[in-house]
């Protein structure tokens, strides 16, 4: 039964990671690319767009098949430390990718006016920050699971 | 609950609440940016009260020059918007005599004038009205052509001034930052 509950887990959390990580992020996109400026509308390299979508789609992809093997792994065992882990690492990876995707410095030529450009650097590397800290508390819940293995496995039997 | 645990989770709520307040604060400042953005009012330059003398003389070249370029722009945002900077240069469109080489005139174009001003914070739901200002000595006087290697034949006109104008600011504490240009705007032309 415990199996079961674990996979169910492991796919709801899939399907939050989807979301968090494909589908807002493209819904955000699309509506910044069909935003009016000044009352004129902005136009984009068709090139710049496919690359962000491509680059958001795999690493979102690749974090959402990992939230799966963490979620779906039993609680306060090493395995769900370990993906928790890598978890954060490829998170770090999918938040670098909209560097260079070109996501960060976003340009847009605003038609018979100008260009527009919309810089969030500044916001990627805040959140660059929160995962840092997320790494340590991944790190001690590594050691933390290693050193009261007995313990954790003790209590799961009782339960 | 084990000890250990306990840390855990104050640690962890920790982190939960940084990132639901940036994540808040950097959602409302893209609304904010986009609220700015959309609504034509918000961000207006003053043509008609812009004032631009420039004195160049055919014969001796440059002299000096001022001009004013008065502009606004409201903050519908949710935030102050900080570090508003506005940015303006000003490039010479003329044709050049290369007369070690004669028939061989090209059109160059030399950058005149480079200035960017900081006028600081809007506060959310103000108005700020600026003046951007220039004088002789912020004009580049070296690189305006010397009268005798300009081609007359070519114009009228036979000078072209082109601006580049970029307006950017800060939003969100600096987690958002805009930039607005207008380029090869023609706002010149001599004679």
């Amino acid at each position: 039964m415990g199996s079961v509950k674990n996979m169910v887990r492991g796919s709801i959390f899939t399907a939050i990671y989807v979301v968090t990580t494909i589908v807002i992020p493209l819904a955000t996109f699309t509506l910044l690319f069909d935003l009016v400026v000044q009352g004129l509308p902005l136009d984009f390299e068709q090139q710049d767009y496919n690359n962000i979508v491509f680059w958001i789609v795999a690493f979102g992809l690749l974090i959402s098949g990992n939230a799966f093997i963490t979620f779906s792994s039993p609680k306060q065992s090493i395995r769900r430390a370990i993906f928790a882990l890598i978890q954060v690492f490829v998170n770090c990876l999918y938040l670098w990718s909209y560097k260079f995707s070109g996501a960060a410095v976003l340009s847009f030529i605003i038609v018979d006016f100008g260009v527009m450009t919309l810089n969030v650097q500044q916001m990627i590397l805040m959140y660059m920050g929160l995962y840092f800290l997320t790494i340590i508390l991944k790190v001690y819940d590594i050691f933390d699971f290693t050193i009261n293995r007995k313990k954790i496995r003790e209590n799961r039997m009782k339960e | 609950m084990r000890i250990s645990r306990v840390f855990r989770i104050i640690f962890r709520i920790f982190i939960l609440l940084l990132t639901l307040s940036i994540t808040v604060v950097a959602f409302l400042g893209g609304l904010s940016a986009v609220m700015i953005l959309q609504e034509t009012d918000n961000i207006g330059i003053d043509t008609d009260d812009a004032e631009f003398n420039l004195d160049y003389d055919l014969l001796t070249g440059f002299h000096g020059g001022n001009f004013t370029l008065p502009f606004n722009i409201t903050n519908a945002g949710y935030f102050d918007l900080e570090n508003l900077e506005f940015s303006l240069s000003i490039s010479l469109n003329y044709s050049h005599i290369d007369y070690p080489v004669p028939g061989s005139n090209e059109t160059r174009n030399v950058i005149v004038f480079d200035k960017s001003e900081n006028f600081g914070n809007i506060p959310k739901g103000q108005t700020g009205f600026f003046i951007f200002t220039a004088v002789s000595s912020d004009f580049i006087a070296v690189n305006f052509p010397n009268p005798l290697d300009v081609n007359y034949l070519r114009g009228p006109p036979i000078f072209e001034f082109y601006a580049n104008i970029t307006l950017s600011l800060d939003y969100s504490l600096g987690m958002h930052q805009l930039a607005l240009s207008i380029i090869n705007l023609l706002i010149g032309e001599l004679p």
